[in-house]
This record gives structure tokens, sequence and C-alpha cells, in this order.
């Protein structure tokens, strides 16, 4: 599903370039759920939004869904991420401006679904949520928004979700919800994850997980953390 | 529902419309676009109607549109001309001449015209000398002369009976009591004749040798008037003929008029300023609170193209919602205003003007565009990786490419409406001006804020802190507040000079009637007789009659009827009020010379002032001799001094004042003015009877038309000012709103690290209290320089400083600013820690 070869990220600020990204090689199958630890600021987010078409690597190839990502201007990634990608975010990330319901229609109406609301409709009551339909974002508890950002994810059917930690936001509680119902939709649709988390119990779920230290990757089949990481987490 | 990505943006830009304004989020900005829709559209629509109003009450002194003067009678071809072009033409002769009856005589003004006079204005006509004039449709018949009531008086004649006028005999039909163009030379006039001009050549007044002008008066379209005075520009000669129009009317209503369009022109300008400085700062906040959205569509899936056609969608949504509701509002405002001024001023109501329409909508969508351009273009190029990386925003140009857009795009739209280039520049250099000043003022106020924040930190220092944190933003709001308050000062200020002057040009109880002839003995007799009924007199200035004979021993010609042989030097042509005075009269201004003043030395001449105009007419200048005939006597005086007199004014004025000691020989009669209500006009007859030597003018009813007319323009301008103010709040509003939303992150983070809540809302409103001080202060001295060069360029009025606003300004400023900033951080930190966290995210 994601193929990398040697992609690096290098940013210009004002200190001169800075390179967040050492060259990264991995690929990611079709259906498999892959957590990517690691401290903060080791380059977590930037990875992600590489694979998820958000930003430009400097350098290597990727391709996503055979794909070649690294070669698509912004337009062609949008158009991209609108067909077989989907999104969660710490930060839930809705149109505060727009009702649960709506929030969860936008990607379809984006895509042109045929039956926005139904489809939305549905969505909305997969993750339980179908009475809190006409409410807005700052109406919702945070565990509420994340379960609309799911019904939100799901809605195109992507063929592959990314996310960025999912749980940072919530407690223990409402954390572990939102955990099985990531993957109980995950498996029931048969979507690739890539997740981003500080969370070993989120992580260990996965079938893979992989570690940045300092822009680099190394794989890890033991969900073992060093102490540094689980100082942050 | 929507099948493809196109009525998604539809569906998309149409929710987010609908919701954001449901939710109040789209107040400020629609708010800003009403305001200046409505503003723009009753200023024009109001202006318009109250300016030809005010125009056709202008031309009633003229008693035409327009008006030529010759002192020959002009070819018929130009006549003709007139006629063809569509234009009404009325013919006026007019010229000095005696009235004779009942072996008395008086010089008159004598005016034959034809039957189209008057154009424009009305005859009124009293029942009795000095009695209350009614309005009559009609002329003196074949035959028949109406006369001024003192002529009445003099002559000591009634209507019905016969006057001599040249050769001529006729029948005295009516008492005028008031012509349109009877002018407002109160005190200069000879009493006014109207005869028709079919009878004049009978008299064998007119003609060669006699001063006679001939005017002819046109009335019509002002394109054709235009059209007609282009064909004849090229044929005047300008030593024989002039042209005048109401514009050039340089009488106090004429100067009121044009202040007043020039006034409304100005607040209209401002209003669309600060109605754009709104739709700018609000569409800014707006462009900011969608970054997210705009970022999470993007990362949905949205293309570029979809975005700018979502957010696009909703300027035009918006734009048409505050170009409609504006329209809506600002013709009911202009319409209640005119209802309720209709009594006094004749506004056409059912008057459909549809300029004023196009200009508002126009007005409208430009602002709307235009100031949301800039920040649409931020949010369009937001990326979509701003859902990861917070921090990520716009990056689009610098802030100065804005201001420069900004201001040029303000600036073009003021020169477009208004075509005076003057005003325009005026206002755009205090801006840039004052823009830069407050920029040094923000860079002292940080080296100053550096210096107070060491130390504990209390609720000030707080303050001071963010101030210089936020240099660069807060010198943008800083400049927006004080170019908003300077804007409002300079309307305000305005409004006060012009409708002040206005009003002391006619105080209350300025004398409506003049006497002259009261003799020395007399004088202390008319003295009681008025106190007793409790009427002012106002000062008795000593008249001698004089004849002027000679400049520097070169005698002139004095005939009034004489050829117009050119031997010897132009005279006055009459007999000259004399009077003597030590000290300047008000309404004088020396232009050369020096002023006679009380100084007698016995080795120099006798000093004697003239009237500059005269002097000019006569060549008289500073040093000559001059020689006039008083009774038997003769005497000489040097001209020590030329005047410049404002014959406007209601005050008796003279061509030649003499220093008192060259006078003492000659026993005066004396001029005095006084006040009678014109509800006591009745009361005239009895209080003149014991004096019927005494000559009466009468200018009252002139004296009500000038003041009706001044209170009418007083209050338009009075809902002008009303208009701007709104303008203003508004600005302020959606300024302290848009900075709010800056602070509200610190608030939260201040909240979080466990500031307590009253320091932080007495740090941010002495923050905000800061600005307003500042802002107003530095608003003070800008205004000033605003008005001045408005003031002397455009309005051609005295300038004075005001220094009452100069501590007004910053209290107000401090007050407003701090309570508006109060009020909207009372809001934000009603909210809990966690909502306001929630808020940001
Ligand atoms: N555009 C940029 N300019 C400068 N520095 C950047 C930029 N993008 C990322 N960085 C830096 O690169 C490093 C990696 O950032 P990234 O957000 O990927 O870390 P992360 O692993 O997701 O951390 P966290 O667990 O805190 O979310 C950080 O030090 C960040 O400051
Ligand atoms: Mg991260």
């Amino acid at each position: 599903m994601i193929r990398t070869s040697a992609i690096t990220k290098i940013v210009n600020t004002t200190e001169g370039e800075l390179q967040i990204l050492q060259p990264i090689s991995f690929d990611v199958n079709s259906g498999e759920s892959v957590a990517i630890v690691g401290a903060s600021g080791s380059g977590k987010s930037t990875l992600l939004g590489l694979l998820a078409g958000l930003d430009q690597v400097t350098e290597g190839e990727i391709y996503l869904d055979e794909e070649p990502l690294h070669q698509m201007d912004e337009e062609a990634r949008a158009r991209m991420r609108g067909e077989k990608v989907g999104f969660i975010f710490q930060s839930f990330m809705l149109v505060q401006s727009l009702t649960a319901l709506e929030n969860v229609m936008l990607p379809a109406e984006i895509s042109g679904h045929p039956k926005p609301r139904q489809a939305a409709l549905e969505a909305l009551q997969q993750v339980g949520l179908e009475h809190r339909a006409h409410h807005y974002p700052n109406q919702l508890s945070g565990g509420e928004q994340q379960r609309v950002a799911i019904a939100r994810a799901f809605i195109t059917r992507p063929k592959i979700l990314f996310a960025d930690e999912p749980t940072g936001n919530l407690d223990a509680a409402n954390g572990d919800k939102i955990e099985k119902l990531l993957f109980e939709l995950n498996h029931q649709s048969g979507t690739t994850l890539v997740l981003v988390t500080h969370d070993t119990e989120l992580a260990s779920r996965c079938d893979r997980q992989l570690h940045m230290y300092a822009g680099t990757l190394t794989e890890d089949d033991s969900v073992q953390l060093n102490a540094e990481q689980r100082h942050v987490s | 529902m929507s099948a493809s990505p196109n009525n998604a943006a539809w569906t998309l830009s149409w929710r987010l419309f609908r919701h954001e304004a449901r939710r109040g989020e789209l107040t400020v900005i629609l708010l800003a676009i009403v305001l200046s829709v409505a503003a723009v559209l009753s200023l024009s629509l109001f202006s318009e109607r109250l300016q030809s109003a005010l125009t056709d009450r202008t031309a009633e002194f003229l008693a035409a549109d327009r008006l030529l003067g010759s002192d020959k009678p002009v070819p018929d071809e130009w006549l003709d001309k007139a006629r063809e072009q569509g234009l009404n033409l009325a013919q006026r002769v007019q010229m000095r001449s005696m009235v004779f009856a009942n072996d008395e005589l008086m010089l008159a003004d004598v005016r034959a015209v034809d039957n189209a006079y008057p154009l424009k204005g009305t005859i009124k006509l009293a029942d009795e000398p000095f009695g209350l004039g009614k309005p009559v449709n009609g002329l003196p018949g074949a035959g028949e002369v109406w006369l001024d009531s003192r002529l009445f008086q003099v002559l000591g004649i009634e209507k019905g009976d016969k006057v001599e006028i040249g050769e001529r005999e006729f029948l005295v039909s009516a008492v005028i009591s008031e012509l349109p163009d009877g002018g407002f030379n109160v005190f200069g006039g000879d009493p006014l004749v109207l005869m028709p001009l079919k009878d004049l050549a009978a008299t064998g007044i007119s003609g060669p040798g006699s001063r006679t002008d001939y005017d002819y008066m046109f009335s019509g379209e002002d394109a054709a008037l235009d059209a007609y005075y282009e064909w004849l520009e090229p044929k005047l000669d300008r030593e024989l003929h002039y042209w005048r129009s109401v514009k050039d009317d340089d009488s106090p209503l004429g100067r009121s008029v044009r202040r007043a369009e020039q006034y409304f022109l100005l607040a209209s300008l401002l209003a669309i300023v600060l109605a754009s400085v709104s739709i700018a700062v609000a569409a800014q906040r707006y462009s900011h609170r969608h970054y997210d959205p705009v970022a999470i569509m993007k990362t949905l899936g949205a293309s570029g193209a979809m975005v700018r056609k979502i957010y696009l969608l909703q300027v035009i949504f918006i734009a048409t919602l505050g170009i409609v509701i504006g329209s809506l509002l600002g013709f009911s405002a202009q319409y209640v205003v005119a209802e309720l001024i209709a009594e006094k001023v004749p506004v056409a109501l059912d008057n459909w003007h549809w300029r004023p329409f196009f200009i508002a909508i126009f007005t409208g969508v430009v602002c709307a565009m235009l100031f949301s351009l800039y920040p649409l273009m931020k949010l369009f190029s937001v990326p979509p990786l701003r859902v990861l990386r917070r921090d990520l925003g716009a990056n689009v140009g610098s802030r100065i490419i804005q201001f420069i857009a900004a201001g040029s795009a303000i600036f073009v739209l003021m020169w477009a409406y208004s075509g005076d280039l003057k005003i325009s520049l005026i206002l755009l250099v205090t801006g840039l001006v004052l823009a830069m000043a407050l920029m040094a003022v923000t860079m002292g106020l940080i080296w100053l804020g550096r210096k107070l924040g060491q130390g504990r930190m209390g609720a000030w220092q707080l303050a001071w802190a963010r101030i210089q944190r936020r240099a660069m933003d807060n010198s943008v709001q800083l400049i927006s507040f004080a170019i908003t308050i300077m804007l409002l000062l300079v309307v305000l200020v305005m409004r006060n000079d012009m409708v002040r002057q206005w009003q002391e040009q006619l105080p209350k109880g300025t004398p409506n009637y003049f006497m002259i002839n009261i003799t020395d003995q007399q004088r202390p007799v008319v003295e009681s007789h008025f106190s007793e009924r409790g009427l002012e007199m106002d000062k008795f200035y000593p008249v001698v009659r004089g004849r002027f004979v000679a400049i520097n021993e070169e005698t002139i010609r004095t005939d009034v009827t004489k050829e117009d042989d050119d031997s010897g030097r132009r005279g006055l042509g009459r007999e000259a009020n004399l009077t003597w005075s030590s000290t300047l009269q008000q309404e004088n201004r020396v232009v050369a010379g020096n002023w006679h003043g009380d100084t007698q030395s016995s080795d120099k001449p006798y000093q004697v002032s003239v009237e500059s105009k005269v002097a000019e007419r006569l060549e008289i200048k500073l040093g000559d001799v001059l020689r006039f005939n008083i009774g038997s006597e003769v005497v000489e005086a040097e001209v020590g001094s030329l005047r410049e007199v404002n014959w406007q004014t209601m005050q008796p004025n003279f061509f030649f004042v003499l220093e008192p000691a060259a006078m003492q020989a000659f026993s005066p009669t004396y001029i005095t003015s006084f006040h009678l209500p014109t509800e006591q006009k009745a009361q005239l007859g009895e209080l003149m009877s014991p004096f019927s030597t005494v000559t009466l003018f009468d200018v009252d009813a002139r004296i009500n038309q000038l003041r009706s007319i001044v209170s009418q323009v007083s209050l338009a301008v009075e809902f002008i000012l009303v208009l701007v103010l709104c303008a203003g709040a508004l600005v302020l509003v959606a300024q302290v709103q848009s900075s709010m939303d800056e602070r509200q992150q610190e608030l939260a983070i201040l909240r979080t690290l466990g500031a307590k809540g009253m320091m932080i809302r007495m740090s941010v409103i002495a923050e905000f209290v800061i600005i307003g001080i500042v802002a107003g202060g530095m608003a003070a001295m800008a205004n000033e320089l605003a008005l001045y060069l408005l003031q002397s360029q455009v309005f051609n009025m005295q300038t004075t400083v005001h220094w009452q606003y100069w501590l007004l300004a910053p209290i107000t400023g401090a007050l407003v600013v701090g309570v508006l900033g109060a009020i909207s951080c009372w809001r934000l930190l009603s909210l809990n820690t966690s909502q306001l966290l929630r808020r940001m995210v």
C-alpha cells in the first residue's frame, strides 16, 4: 500500500537548513496497521504528513496505492487524499461552524458522494452519536468530538487511514473507547492504518511499530520503549 | 443532494454562510458593508435632494439660474440662441433715477422688467408701507409702478397716487416688500421701483449717458445652461459683460451652501473610509478564523479551486445581503430625515435618483471585494499541513504591502467618489503622517515599557509587557484606532466650526430695521422712545452727506446723467455718506496703509479711510488727497488706509471714514438699527409715527430667509454627523473584537498558569486604555493638521486651534476603547479555561 525509498525532509529556518528526516525507506502492506512511536520532536508528524501527501518530500520516492506522491503537485495530492485517505488528529480538527453531521458529510461532499447526508448518518450511527447529529463541536465533549472525527474519516471508505496521536487529548477512559472504535472500524473495512502515538498500549495493538529517533527510523517488533520515550509519554 | 464537486462548493458555501450568520460570526463584517452602503446611499440621495432644493432656493436670490450682466444691450442673436437651447429668458434693465411726487424727490433704484421676471423666487407685496409681505404672481401693468416702502414715506404718497419718473407719469399700484433679487446690501441700496420694461423708453431715463445695467436672466437644465455659456463665453467682453451663476454667489448664503456641499462630500468620504476599514478589519478576522476550516477541507481533498469558490461565494452572499440591507436602511434613513425637514426644505421626495443607488452598490461591491481580497488571498494560501503543524499560517506578502494596497484603494475610492483631488489628498497625507508618527510613538512606548516592565508583575506591567511583545501588531492597532478617532474628530469639529460660523453671521437679535436721517435733536428722543418700549438700539453712526469732488486737485465728474465723455476722472455719481470714527468697524479690515486711529497730529493733514473696491473703481491710491464739498464747506483729507468691507453683514458700511477731527464743524444726522421680533411687526407704525422724517429700512424678511436656510443646512449636517459616528463606532468594535481574538490564546495560557481573573482583566483593560490614550492624543494632533488643511484649502474658513480636543480626545479614546475592550474581555474570561483552550483549537 505504501512504498517509500530514501525519503528526506529538509526545511529552511532562520538559522539555515535543517534536516528533519534522514533518508528513510520502508513499506506498509495493504490492511496492515502500523504505529510510529518515538520521542517528541523526533519527526513522527513530519513523516506522517509526507506519507499522507500533506507535505512534499525533499528527496526520495513515496508510492501510495501505487501512485507516485513525490511527483504530484498539491492539487493532484488533494484529489488523491479525497479519494483514498482518511485522517484523525490529536486536536480533532472539526469545523467549528458546522454541526457534527455536516462535519461528517464534508469529505463525502468534497469528493462528490451521491448521498452524503445518508452516508453521514450511517457513519454517525456506527460511532454511536446519531442523537448528537445536529450539535456543534463546542457542544460535544472531547471524546465525542473524536468519535465524530472517526465517523468523518471512514465515510469515504478510504484505503488508508492516518492518525496523529488520536488519543493524545483524551483521558484514559475516553482514549480506550476511541482506540476500540478505531480498530473495530479498521477491521470491518479492511483499511490500512498508520498512526503516530505516545501511547504504548495503543502502539502494542498495531501489527507493527516503527521507532523514530532524531529523524531516523528503526523497526522493532518488540514493543519495548526506552526510558526516554517512557518519560515523555 | 450534491453529486458534483461543483455543486458541493455551492452547498458548502451556503451552509457555512448560514451557520456563521446564525451564530453571529458575520455580524461585524455584514454591518460594515451595510453601513458603508447605507451611508453612501443616504448621504448621496439626501445631498442630491437637498442640494437641488438649496440650489433652487439660492437661485431665487439671483431670480434666475444664470445672469448675464452688460453695460449695453446685447445682440438679439445671443438671446435667440438661448431660446433655441430651450432656456427661459427674462430681461431686467436697471438704473438710478429720481422719483418725483408732491414736490418731493428721491433717488431710486429703478428696475424695468419684462413679463418673464422673475424666473426663480417670488415677489412679495405689502398692503401698506412696512407691512407684512405676501407672495404674489404678476407684475405692474402698463403705466403702473410698484414702490419700496421708503419711497412712500419720503414722498408722502399712498397707493393710487401718481409719481413721475423721467418724462412719464405712473400710477403707484403696490408696495414692494421684497424682490427675490433685492440684494443683501441693506444699507448701500436706494429704494426699489419696479416698472414694466415696455414703459421704460417713454421715461427717457435710460440710454446713452446714464449708467444703465442690462441684465439677462436665464433658467433651465444645468446641461443646457452650461452649453449656452460655452457658446457665449468667447463672445463676451470682460469690460462690458459679466456672467453670474448661483455657484459663484459670494453671499453668506452661497458660501454656506457651498460649504455644506463640501461637508457632505467630506463626510461621505470619511464614512466610506471608516466602513472600508471596518470591512478590512472584519475580513481579516474572518479569514483568520477560517484558517482551520480551509486546512481541513484541503486535507479532506478539496482542490484549491473549490476552496476559492466556497469563500468567494461567501463574500458574494455577504456582500449581497449587506448591499440589500444597506440600501433599504440607507433609503429609509434618508427618507425619514427628508420627511422630518420637509416642512422647512421643499425636498423633492418623489424625485427618483438612480445615481446614488449605483454609487452605493458600487461602493458596497468595491469595499467588500477590495478589502477582503488580501485576507482571502491569505486564507487561500493556508497549507493543508496546518492540520499537523498548528503554527503554520498563511504565507502571502507582507503587511506593508497590505497597507499600501488598502491605502491606495481607499484613495482611489475617495477620488473616484468625490472627483476632488484636493480633499482626497489632504485626507491621505494626514493619514500617512499620522501612521508614521504612530510608528515612532509605538517604538517609544516599547522602550518605555521595557523600563517600566522590570520588577514585579502587576496588571500594568503585564499590559506593558504585552504591548512591547507585540510591537508590530500593536502599532497596526494603534494606527487604526488613531485614524478612526481622527476621522471622527474631523467630522465633528468641522461641523461645530461650520455651524458656529453660520450662526455668528446672524446671531439672535440681529438688527432687522435700520433708521437713517435721525437729527442731533431727535437722537435722545428716539433713544428714550425705544427704550420705553423695551427695544435696544444699536450704535448711532454719525453721517454727513457730502459730494466727492476732486482727487489731488483734479476735478472729477459728479453728475449722475452727464454724457459719457471721457473727460475727467470717474466719480461716485452721487452724494456719499461720510462718517467719522477713531475705531475700525467690525467686519472691516485694513488692506493697505494704517488705520488713522485717534492720534491727532496738527502737522499732518486729516486722514480718510476708503473702501477698497471703491478705491479701485475710482483709482484712488494711498496718499491721494480727496476733496469733499459738504454744504458750502470744503474738506480735504489724505487717504491713510484702504479697507476691505464685508458688505454681507447686517450693519451700516461706509465708503469713506474720516478721522473725527476733520468733521467737528458739521452737525450730522445719525444712522442706527434695532431688532424688532417679526411677530411685533404691527407695532412698527406706532413706533415710527413720532419720527416722520426718519427713513426706515426693513430687512426682516431677508434675515428670516437666510436664517431658515442656514438652519436647514445645519440639520442636514447633523444627520450626516450621526451617520459617520455610527461608522466610526462600528470600526472600533471590529478592531477591539479582532484584537481580542489575538489575545485569546495568551489569556488562555495565563489562565492555565494560574493568573487571577481579576489581574488578567485589569491588565487587558489597562492595555486598551493605554492604546486609547495614545491613539486619542495622536488623533487630536492629526485632526488639527487635517482641519487646518481642509479649512484653509477647501472650505475657505477661518482656521482655529481646538485645544479642548487635545484633552478630550485621549480621555474619550481611553474611555471608549477601554470600555469596548473590557466588554469583550469580560465575555472571553467568563468562559472557563478548558472552554477557552477549546476555542483556540
Ligand atoms: N517547517 C519546519 N521548520 C522548522 N522546523 C520544523 C519544521 N517542521 C518540523 N520542524 C521540526 O522538526 C522536528 C520534528 O517535528 P515533528 O512535528 O515531526 O515531531 P514529532 O515527532 O511529531 O513530535 P511530537 O511528538 O511532539 O508531536 C521538530 O523539532 C520540529 O520543530
Ligand atoms: Mg507530532
